[in-house]
């Protein structure tokens, strides 16, 4: 993200210049192996989690939350960022389980997640009716995405 | 094998920085061809899900000007 003005046109070069340079030394990406991560983005930002996060940000950063607590832009930044996070691992989960892992154990090799976060947060999944505990098999437990 | 070309969705708002890229072109001032401008009235126009998109269709990076 770049500010350039409508008189800036050497700045407009530098900043296109910096650009594909810093694309070109990071090579090609490829959409295809980050499909998962790509889809799991994108029912982060299109949740409506980021939205109520985003919209009460002025409200919170000038007034201050409804206990009377002062935070500055950075704090708010810093929760918005934690949330965003574990919204976007449950979503990666959510694909995980939608791509047929459906034991946590395949989850975590799929996702790259410890198995401890993915049980916690399958937890808390179960409970906003995300996913649906099946039963055991073959000794593992076995979730199926709502 | 010749270098990578990668292609990069460039969102630029009306009034900034596409006045600045057009200005560029006026100015004949080089940059490399590999952006995919979108002109758009407002930065604030933009949604991430938009350079989510860019990169779901096969973008290798996304420039956000304004």
């Amino acid at each position: 993200m770049a500010w350039v003005s409508s008189a800036e046109a050497q700045r407009f070069v530098e900043v296109v210049n910096a650009t594909v340079n810093s694309i070109q030394n990071q090579g090609k990406f490829d959409c295809q192996a980050n499909a998962l991560q790509l889809e799991a983005a994108e029912m982060t930002v299109s949740g409506e989690t980021i939205r109520w996060m985003v919209g009460k940000e002025v409200e919170i950063t000038t007034k201050g939350d409804v206990y009377g607590r002062q935070w500055d832009q950075h704090s708010f930044e810093t929760v918005l960022d934690q949330v965003l996070e574990r919204e976007y691992q449950k979503n990666l989960i959510y694909q995980a389980i939608q791509e047929g892992c459906a034991a946590p154990r395949d989850i975590s090799q799929k996702v790259g997640l410890n198995l401890r976060q993915i049980s916690y947060l399958l937890a808390d999944m179960e409970k906003t009716n995300m996913v649906e505990f099946k039963g055991m098999e073959a000794c593992k437990p076995v979730f199926a995405a709502l | 094998m010749a270098e990578f070309e990668p292609k990069i969705a460039a969102f630029l708002c009306n009034w900034c920085a596409y006045a600045g890229a057009d200005l560029a072109g006026v100015s004949r001032l080089q940059y490399p061809p590999n952006m995919r401008t979108v002109r758009v009235m407002c930065s604030g126009r933009i949604d991430p899900l938009f350079i989510i998109k860019a990169f779901k269709e096969g973008c290798d990076g996304a420039l956000v000007a304004g």
